[in-house]
């Protein structure tokens, strides 16, 4: 108990120190330039173009804004999730990527006024049987992590009956996904949506489905950047430079009674309070309020890694005895296999495998997909400390037992293997404890393990709490195995020298 | 009297070295031959041949109880006739002394739990270890392990026993249990291969001798023809230095 304490306290006087340095960083530089977050590929807002430069609606907002308080631009690309800790630590200054301005997360940042009125829509693939949001019954949709599109299709999923939900960090993977035909709908903002499909004839907007959000500037809260932002909105504004914006990137201008065209007032923040290090970090109610969405994402986590270290296992003790004791064109098999996957980074490989595998016919889910990517490389790793484990056994062994006239099988069943298990239980741990943390990687493909659940319960709420919270869960997973392997590995080295 | 072992122009090749060249030799049932020589004449490998813990080179054939010894499926009877005891024991260290000489007879000898352990405890018995049966071999002396590697051997009913250097290992306090042993089964009859430094006890047990150097068997004979009256002089001069040597240890 005291222990745990400890740990905890060592855990926030870090989260403190780390803290204090990202913000010293943000101030530094605060005075002259200007540090914005974008989840760039978010067309039109903030994308590049083929020369690799940066455009889009809130790009050139963005400069035009801080050329008028005379300063400089310096843009951060940041994938959407994570803007909200990025704009509440002071990594940056200001957020910008078609952020919906939402009570929920007024409570615990500010924005400037909206100067674009949104709906979320529904994108298909042009030979989809699905025409309206109703199609939907019982069928995958796509969404962006902790999205406008995201809390909707949540809030929603009930009255719909969506049968899943898939999580993507960007418009990229999700329209991937949804041309394979591992989704059937992706639900995302309108404009984007509209401007990204305009030269892609395989992909239709279909439906808007009227959410009523507007987009803004997102700052820490009570910044006062935030009040000279929303001053200088006001006059781009009355001189119609903001219209002029919607008008190069949507080719019409806004109607008059539009956010972008008529000037309003600044949000006011929610709840008014404060916001301390403990309410920012270690926000109670949002914690209580996400907890469900972490432990889903817990179980997932305990599955996909059971599943992997189990399988990674047998697949590795299958090599290790293969590459020592098959024929030769077998063994060297055994241990090309071996090299290869212990070189190849898991996260290229998992993506090869989701991505690229569907267009050879080979189509598996998210979770299938991250047990495969783990599989094959936990079995490689494995697949050494086994045979180093079993070439640590004397020869002496192997010629005791075969004099007895015991068969191969008794001989590496009875003699060899509970001799090799021994040494190899510490290494083994070990990569079980990095199965598990690799089980984090599988996010990307969308599958919602505790990382993934924490990053959208993090979006949503705007709130980072629920990513320390996920932290403390992965500590109190993997702490017991790595103090177990330190016990194992002490008790092994005292009866050597016993 | 019937032929047990037989080795016919036996030779072995690691790589390009030649560790044993045209051996000829014959164990008859109920005999004890010692194998003696310099180290690296080939003793070890001479007899590692035998149950093809070594493959011998295609030129040759040995016959153990009128079978070839060759891989397939049956060279494990083979090497279940032929009992090996080994200089460092080998043991298995994650079994109990029981469990080391149950583990054979039950897996390969086909006999039940109850048969293999009634075994086990009159082996055990007889090489005077019986109350450390459920000790752990690294809890033993070098000479315990030593008779416990006997006993585990002897479990599978071989028909002749071969020992590579059975007391290299041991300290000089312990020697004396094992050849004690060793001898004991001679007496029953048990026919062996012992390669061995002990010159005293080649000569108390052995029916014959084996002089090996080179590997070549250079004389072989009763042990007084080998002892008392060697012809070849590599086996005289052999003898002169392993003697005196043994005579300065003893005086010692
Ligand atoms: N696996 C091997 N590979 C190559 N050479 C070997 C191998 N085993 C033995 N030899 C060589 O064969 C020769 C005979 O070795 P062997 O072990 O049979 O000798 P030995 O008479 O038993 O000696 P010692 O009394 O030292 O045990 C030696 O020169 C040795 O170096
Ligand atoms: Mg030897």
């Amino acid at each position: 108990m005291s222990y745990l304490k400890l740990i905890s306290k060592f855990f926030l006087i870090s989260i403190v120190a780390l803290l204090s340095i990202a913000q010293s960083y943000g101030q530094d530089s605060d005075n002259q330039v200007i540090s914005v977050g974008a989840n760039i590929g978010n067309v039109p807002w903030e994308f590049q173009d083929t020369k690799g430069q940066l455009i889009g609606f809130e790009i050139d907002l963005v400069h035009k804004i801080a050329s008028q308080l005379g300063k400089e631009v310096d843009i951060v690309n940041i994938p959407f999730s994570g803007l909200f800790s990025a704009v509440q630590s002071n990594r940056i200054d200001i957020a910008i990527s078609s952020i919906t301005i939402t009570d929920e997360r007024l409570k615990s940042v500010s924005f400037a006024q909206p100067y674009y009125d949104s709906d979320q829509s529904l994108t298909i693939r042009s030979d989809s049987s699905v025409k309206t949001v109703d199609d939907l019954r019982g069928k995958i949709v796509a969404v962006d992590t902790g999205s406008t599109g995201d809390i909707w299709t949540s809030e929603n999923q009930q009255k719909y009956g969506f049968k899943e939900i898939r999580r993507y960090e960007g418009i990229t993977p999700a329209v991937l996904d949804l041309e394979i035909g591992r989704t059937d709908g992706y639900i995302s903002d309108i404009p984007a949506m509209q401007y990204y499909t305009k030269d892609k004839p395989n992909l239709e907007v279909i439906e808007r489905i009227k959410t009523g959000g507007s987009y803004s500037m997102m700052f820490s809260k009570h910044n006062e950047l935030a009040v000279e932002v929303n001053e200088v909105i006001t006059s781009l504004k009355r001189a119609g430079y903001i219209n002029d914006l919607h008008e190069k990137w949507f080719g019409t201008r806004a109607e008059a009674s539009t956010s972008t065209a008529k000037t309003t007032a600044m949000p006011g923040s929610k709840e008014g309070v404060i916001l301390n290090f403990v309410d920012t970090f270690l926000n109670k109610e949002v914690l209580l309020t996400t907890l469900p969405m972490l432990m889903l994402g817990l179980k997932t986590t305990i599955q996909l890694g059971f599943i992997s270290i189990v399988l990674g296992l047998i697949l590795g003790l299958a090599l290790a005895l293969l590459r020592l004791y098959a024929p030769y064109v077998v063994g060297f098999l055994a241990k090309a296999y071996i090299d290869i996957f212990r070189s190849i980074p898991l996260l290229v490989l998992l993506i090869i495998i989701f991505y690229a595998l569907p267009f050879v016919g080979i189509n598996l889910s998210p979770f299938y997909a991250a047990a495969t990517a783990l599989v094959i490389v936990s079995g490689a790793y494995t697949a050494e400390i086994f045979r180093a484990g079993i070439e640590a056994i004397p020869k002496g062994q192997f010629e005791a037992s075969q004099a007895l006239g015991l068969s191969y099988r008794h001989m590496m069943i009875d003699v060899v293997l509970p001799q090799a298990v021994k040494i190899v239980i510490p290494p083994l741990t070990n990569n079980s404890i990095n199965v598990i943390k690799d089980t984090a990687l599988a996010s990307v493909v969308a599958m919602p393990d505790l990382l993934k659940q924490a990053t959208q319960a993090q979006a949503i709420a705007a709130n980072p709490t629920p990513l320390i919270a996920a932290a403390g869960i992965y500590l109190a997973l993997l702490l017991p195995l790595v103090l177990y392997v330190s016990h194992l590995e002490k008790k092994y080295r005292l009866r050597e020298y016993a | 009297m019937k032929t047990l072992i037989k080795l016919e122009s036996v030779s072995k090749h690691f790589g390009n070295f030649r560790a044993l060249s045209n051996i000829n030799l014959q164990v008859d049932e109920g005999e004890v031959l010692s194998v003696i020589g310099p180290s690296g004449s080939g003793k070890s490998t001479m007899i590692r041949c035998i149950n093809l813990l070594e493959q011998y080179d295609s030129s040759g054939s040995i016959i153990v109880d009128n079978k070839l010894v060759k891989k397939g499926k049956a060279l494990r009877e083979v090497r279940a006739n032929i009992g090996m005891v080994f200089q460092n024991f080998n043991l298995f260290p994650h079994m109990t002394i029981l469990d080391n000489v149950t583990l054979a007879p039950m897996r390969t000898g086909g006999l039940s739990d109850a048969d293999a352990k009634k075994r086990a405890h009159a082996l055990l018995e007889e090489v005077g270890i019986l109350d450390q049966a459920d000790k752990y071999p690294d809890q033993l002396s070098g000479g315990q392990q030593q008779r416990v590697a006997i006993a585990r051997a002897l479990a599978m009913e071989p028909k002749a026993m071969l020992f590579d250097e059975p007391t290299s290992a041991l300290d000089p306090e312990m020697v004396g249990e094992v050849l004690n042993v060793i001898k004991n089964l001679a007496d029953r009859g048990v026919t062996m291969i012992v390669v061995t430094h002990e010159m005293g006890f080649a000569r108390q047990v052995s029916d014959k001798v084996v002089f090996m150097d080179s590997g070549q068997i250079v004389e072989s004979g009763t042990p007084s023809e080998i002892f008392d009256s060697a012809k070849e002089s590599r086996t005289r001069d052999f003898l002169k230095s392993v003697l005196s040597h043994e005579a300065y240890t003893n005086k010692r």
